[in-house]
């Protein structure tokens, strides 16, 4: 086995351990599967594609409009349709198929106006060989995703677990009944919890479709390597979502491995299902009731 | 004429399909996204019994819904651990499992490729009378599907499925089975979903994986949804409106490069519209999510 695997290991990591975070984020203190955030993944890549070649703006400052128009998006969602849904005392379930819905729409927005075909940022360079690392290769991009993802990790980690505003989005997730009453304006924190994920989702998304390319439906199978990697890892704790991104990293790359690349994307679901069986309620081992008495 | 024969067949499928989901999703309220998985394991069972060993059609369906009928049980025994959300997040992982094995299995489902030669039912030659036979067959099956499924929703068994629908705890606290329930409901569901299936490859004679899509999940989903959960009545008329509503663009004149994404924007759009409009959710039963569409759009 080569030291490649390691270093593609630790680029796939970096990837999903961003889409996890971002999508724990909002799960841990909103309670319910945000799908379109597969869609401010896409947005993310797609607007910073529209600004660096298109209006021809330098590619960092194409990021900051793309992360910002994203973050939009993101906002649009949670402003127009979740915070009615949620001020009707609608449940995670109809949330989740509203999500869904609005994913479909906003994916197919980006069809219509980007082409169903594969993007790539860099479509005249020459393919990067990369630098030699031991015996394997790795290219100045893939290192900045580690670097850029591991920074914004622990930066989101250390802002939810010092500052005010961290403490009082982990606060709402816990009980957002009881921030109202201590003076802590729950719908506020939401929507400072919707931006830093969509900012977070963004990222990843640039940074995932840098790295390879993209079509309009590559937020939506990212962002389920991030959801698997999120139940693996227990709902609940930041540190069981390394836990969870490494697993599905390890285990995808493994599958490819000793069998085929074909065989990833259904690698990570079997590891799902067969998890489940283990431990139905991920490593938190948090049981969830469909009533409370 | 012929044309307008191709689309009441369209109609029979996505009625059976999204009917089958309804008696399981509609009343247990749990929502499954594997239904194009289950779809098609249908369709490549008859598609690879009828070509590589020449059955006939009956004795091919009644494999393909044992075959589904005895996946749906190992699937089940899992995944009815999990609750809501996570349910819903198994079911789709299972129906990505499926499309990879139909995807990447060259040697049996021949993989992106797809299989073609089915062998039609009817005519070969004649393709009109062909679509008039066919068309009888479907509607027959639908109908069997349609009366099995009203009676079995106003069995016993009909009423637990509502009652764990409303509470699950407390209809195990009055003693009833609800995981045993559970599992045959969505077993019977997955049973039913072959028969589009085994259809859909022989009215087509060629199927290829991008058929059975998430995207046809989600689509499938959307029209038990539009039509309203635990009413097979709203999944028939709603499965006709999401037929007929892309002939309304084409004859608006719609691009055809794009107007396959405005038709699923449109869809997604009237999802969002139903889930914010009904003030209690998709949690309660209504038989008025149809008549409350038709003012919508």
């Amino acid at each position: 086995m080569s030291f490649q695997i390691i270093i593609n290991i630790s680029i796939t990591f970096s990837l999903y351990l961003i889409v996890a975070l971002s999508f724990h984020l909002v799960y841990v203190t909103t309670k319910f599967f945000h799908i379109a955030h597969a869609s401010v993944i896409s947005f993310g890549a797609y607007f910073t594609y529209y600004f660096a070649h298109n209006c021809g703006l330098l590619f960092l400052a194409a990021c900051v409009f793309g992360v910002t128009c994203a973050i939009f998006i993101g906002l649009f969602c949670e402003l127009l349709i979740y915070k009615a849904l949620r001020r009707n005392k609608a449940s995670a379930l109809s949330l989740l198929v509203v999500s869904l819905g609005i994913n479909i729409v906003l994916q197919n927005t980006i069809s219509i106006f980007f082409g169903d075909t594969t993007l790539s940022f860099e479509t005249n360079k020459a393919i990067q060989i990369g630098i030699k690392f031991f015996n394997g290769y790795v290219t100045i991009i893939q290192v900045s995703i580690i670097i850029i993802s591991l920074i914004l990790y622990i930066g989101t980690t250390f802002y939810l677990n010092k500052t005010l505003i961290g403490k009082s989005i982990r606060a709402v997730g816990s009980n957002s009944e009881l921030c109202n009453i201590y003076g802590v304006n729950s719908e506020r924190i939401i929507f400072i919890v919707f931006f830093i994920a969509s900012a977070l989702g963004a990222t990843a998304g640039i940074l995932l479709a840098e790295d390879t390319s993209m079509t309009p439906a590559f937020g939506f199978n990212f962002l389920l390597f991030g959801v698997v990697s999120m139940i693996i890892g227990g709902i609940g704790s930041n540190l069981g979502l390394i836990f969870g991104a490494l697993f599905v990293a390890v285990i995808q790359h493994m599958a490819a491995y000793c069998f085929d690349t074909k065989w990833m994307n259904a690698t990570a679901y079997l590891l799902l299902i067969l998890f489940l069986i283990w431990k139905p309620f991920g490593f938190s081992g948090h049981r969830l009731r469909k009533v409370e008495i | 004429m012929e044309y307008i024969l191709h689309l009441f067949i369209i109609i029979a499928f996505y009625t059976l399909l999204s009917q089958s989901l309804n008696f399981f999703a509609g009343f247990t309220r749990l929502i499954s996204l594997a239904q194009a998985g289950f779809y098609g394991i249908g369709a490549y069972t008859t598609a690879i019994l009828s070509i590589h060993y020449g059955l006939p059609f009956w004795i091919n369906i009644v494999i393909a819904m044992l075959l589904n009928g005895i996946i749906a049980l190992i699937i089940s025994l899992i995944i009815m651990r999990t609750i809501e959300d996570y349910f819903i997040i198994c079911t789709l992982g299972i129906q990505v499992i499926i499309f990879s094995i139909v995807n990447n299995w060259m040697p049996l489902t021949n993989g992106p490729i797809g299989i073609s030669g089915i062998p039609s039912l009817f005519f070969r030659e004649n393709s009109f009378y062909n679509k008039i036979f066919f068309l009888i067959l479907a509607s027959f099956f639908v109908t069997i599907v349609w009366l099995m499924l009203k009676k079995l929703s106003n069995s016993g068994f009909g009423n637990i499925l509502k009652a764990i629908g409303e509470d699950e705890i407390y209809t195990q606290s009055v003693g009833k089975n609800v995981y045993l329930s559970k599992i045959i409901s969505f077993i019977i569901s997955a049973i039913l979903t072959a028969i589009p299936g085994v259809l859909y490859a022989h009215y087509f004679s060629y199927i290829d994986p991008t058929s059975f899509t998430i995207t046809e999940s989600i689509f499938i989903l959307s029209i038990v949804i539009i039509g309203g959960l635990g009413d097979f009545t709203g999944s028939f008329l709603a499965a006709i409106f999401v037929v007929l509503f892309p002939e309304v663009l084409r004859v608006i004149g719609m691009p055809n490069n794009i107007a396959a994404n405005v038709r699923q924007l449109i869809y997604g759009v009237i999802l969002v519209a139903i889930v914010m409009t009904d003030k209690k959710g998709i949690k309660k039963p209504s038989n008025k999510v149809f008549t409350r569409i038709s003012k919508i759009v």
